[in-house]
């Protein structure tokens, strides 16, 4: 830069700037806390759809990447959280025999069920389903083990209990081999399943008992006719599949022509689907907060700015009689600005990451740091310095060394 | 050093012309001592500017350095003010965020001449004029004179052919600026030009050269 001819000019030149900055810094403190805000958005918006999306990423591999599962009721009736049974035990065999199909899981779920162990109760759900459960899941054990085939044919009176039950009913207690009283039926806990955490739009996956199948639907509730769901893995691909699917239920289930499915098909896509649009409204949510603080604090800059003009006329008159050329003092001034919002853009990221730990707790949002929000983050300090320091820094080096002398 | 051949300058208001230099014709060489008098309004001022190549002349030639200064652009003139120029005013003008030394300084953020060892030098100047137990201090805890030596020293820390100062005493009790007064004649012994603007008739004494200016034309040039 022809502008300086030595490093040690461009030293002075940024410590005289600072020490303006210093000078200045009841105005300086209104757009720096400003920029700082608006950045402290921007970072919290970038940091939890990071993490919203890793976590859906989790879920998808816990689901399992290939796995499809099938409800009762069509999409209208799910909307309306209307449960209706649609699948037959007999479908779940059907569905078995589509191409690609490897695995198959059958799930009835009893809802509000009380269990019962001395003197604690607690209400939750008992799930039914197959020995597959919990590989299918990948779900690990605390303590104890599955129910075997055996156990699963002669329907007996065993379960496994999630980590909240658990905590619930046995408060760190040993519980395997212990008697909990699911319903009216006194059951054996054969298996504590680990912590898995969280929740996908429905009752925390923790909070649940599962048995076999057969248990669930002769002992707990009489249902021999219907199931809750069947999920299903394939390696074909899912749309392929999942079209399969539709089509054996509608031909078992005598829909014809124009009749809306009676149950409803989702895959781990779906869930994923469903974090983008989360992600979305927040983006536009938070999104649209941030660069509200941010405009705001950029007209606050540079009106603040506009008025120090008028003061610093005698500061531009002798600078430019000393040499400075109308280049120069539109560069100090712009460096200004931009040094403003940049410290308020770092004090932004700070602040987000000692907020962001905060959040996490309170809202149950993952948050993931990352060279991606440094970079957006200083960046968009970076441009409200540029765009809110330009008109004043026009202004400043338009202004003519004599009327600047003059008075 | 300095040659001015018919300045005029005039002002328009709406399609009035006011003029304020009505026809200079001045020629100063290194080494001088000038003392523009003359009342306010009579256009000391503006000449000074002229000379100091913060203005334009409306008409007329000057050379400056020898150079014809008419058609420079800002970047050429704002090097020429820092290479041969060095600015005293009536009201100091410091920078209040910058302590004396800073101010002193500033010329060199500017400077393309490559001046060795500059806070040394600033440090030397503020001494020389008395004030090395201010270097630090910040303008608001100097005394009017005390800002004008600070001025001062920020006029010639850049190694300036001519110092140009408009009323430097203005501000100041007579007796601190006869001590300013003294100060521009040691750096004309040393060799600077000097160039003086005053309405303030004992300060005629002090130049080796007096120029009345009167109504925007030179009414007496009297060389002691």
């Amino acid at each position: 830069m022809a502008l300086f001819q030595k490093i040690s000019q461009l030293r002075e030149f940024i410590e005289e700037v600072v020490k303006i900055l210093y000078y200045y810094r009841g105005r300086v403190i209104f757009s720096f806390s400003g920029v700082a805000l608006g950045i402290l958005s921007i970072c919290i918006i970038i940091t939890t759809i990071d993490g919203a999306n890793k976590k859906a990423q989790e879920i998808f591999e816990a689901l399992g990447p290939d796995s499809i599962m099938v409800f009762g009721g069509g999409e209208r009736q799910r909307a309306a959280r209307i449960r209706t049974s649609s699948i037959k035990t007999g479908d779940a065999d059907l569905i078995a025999r589509v191409e690609g199909i490897y695995d198959i899981m059958k799930i009835y779920s009893a809802r509000n069920v009380m269990m019962r162990y001395k003197d604690r109760n607690w209400q939750t759900q008992a799930v039914g389903s197959t020995t597959n459960y919990f590989e299918s899941f990948s779900w690990g054990f605390q303590a104890g083990t599955v129910f075997t085939e055996d156990e699963y044919d002669r329907a007996e009176a065993v379960c496994i209990i999630g980590a909240k039950v658990y905590e619930e009913l046995f408060r760190g207690e040993n519980a395997i081999g212990k008697t909990i009283v699911v319903g009216k039926l006194p059951t054996t806990v054969i298996g504590v399943l680990e912590e898995r955490g969280g929740s996908v739009g429905g009752p925390h996956v923790d909070d649940r008992v599962i048995m076999p199948l057969t248990t669930v639907t002769s002992r707990i509730v009489n249902e021999k006719r219907y199931l809750s769901a069947v999920r299903v893995k394939t390696h074909r691909d899912l749309d392929r599949t999942i079209e399969d699917i539709r089509h054996v239920l509608r031909a078992s289930h005598g829909l014809t022509g124009n009749l809306d499915d009676d149950f409803t098909i989702r895959s781990s896509k779906d869930i994923l689907a469903f974090v983008t649009v989360i992600s979305g409204s927040l983006l536009l949510f938070l999104g649209t907060a941030s660069i509200v603080a941010l405009v705001v604090s950029g007209f606050v800059l540079a009106n603040l700015f506009y008025l120090t003009i008028q003061e610093r006329k005698k500061d531009i008159g002798i600078r430019r009689a000393y040499g400075a050329t109308r280049k120069g003092i539109l560069l100090s001034f712009l460096f200004e600005s931009i040094l403003i919002t940049f410290i308020g853009g770092v004090a932004g990221i700070l602040l987000s990451v000692i907020l962001g730990s905060t959040f996490e707790k309170l809202f149950d949002i993952p948050m993931m740091f990352s060279f991606k929000v440094v970079f957006f983050a200083l960046l968009f300090s970076f441009l409200t310095g540029v765009l809110s320091g330009l008109r004043p820094a026009l202004k400043a080096s338009r202004i003519e060394p004599i009327e600047a002398i003059r008075g | 050093m300095i040659d001015l051949r018919n300045i005029r300058k005039s002002y328009f208001v709406g399609d009035r012309e006011l003029p304020i230099l009505k026809g200079i014709d001045l020629s100063i060489t290194k080494g001088e001592f000038v003392v523009f008098m003359g009342v306010s309004g009579s256009g000391k001022t503006t000449l000074m500017n002229i000379i100091g190549l913060l203005d334009k002349q409306t008409e007329g030639d000057y050379t400056f350095a020898g150079t014809s200064v008419d058609g420079l652009d800002d970047e050429r003139l704002a090097d020429m003010r820092n290479t041969y120029i060095g600015f005293v005013f009536q009201q100091f003008f410091l920078l209040p965020y910058l302590d004396a030394i800073e101010n002193v300084l500033i010329p060199i953020v500017y400077s393309k001449k490559g001046i060795k060892h500059p806070r040394k030098k600033a440090k030397m100047l503020l001494g020389k004029f008395g004030l090395e137990q201010r270097i630090h201090n910040k303008p608001s805890q100097l005394s009017g004179g005390e800002q004008q030596r600070v001025a001062i020293a920020r006029a010639l820390v850049n190694d300036p052919e001519i110092i140009l100062a408009d009323e430097p005493t203005g501000a100041l009790d007579s007796k601190t600026g006869g001590e300013i007064m003294d100060l521009f004649q040691m750096l004309n012994e040393e060799g600077k030009t000097i160039i003086v603007v005053t309405h303030d008739p004992k300060l005629a004494t002090f130049g080796k050269r007096l120029v009345r200016i009167d109504d925007g034309a030179i009414s007496e040039d009297i060389t002691t």
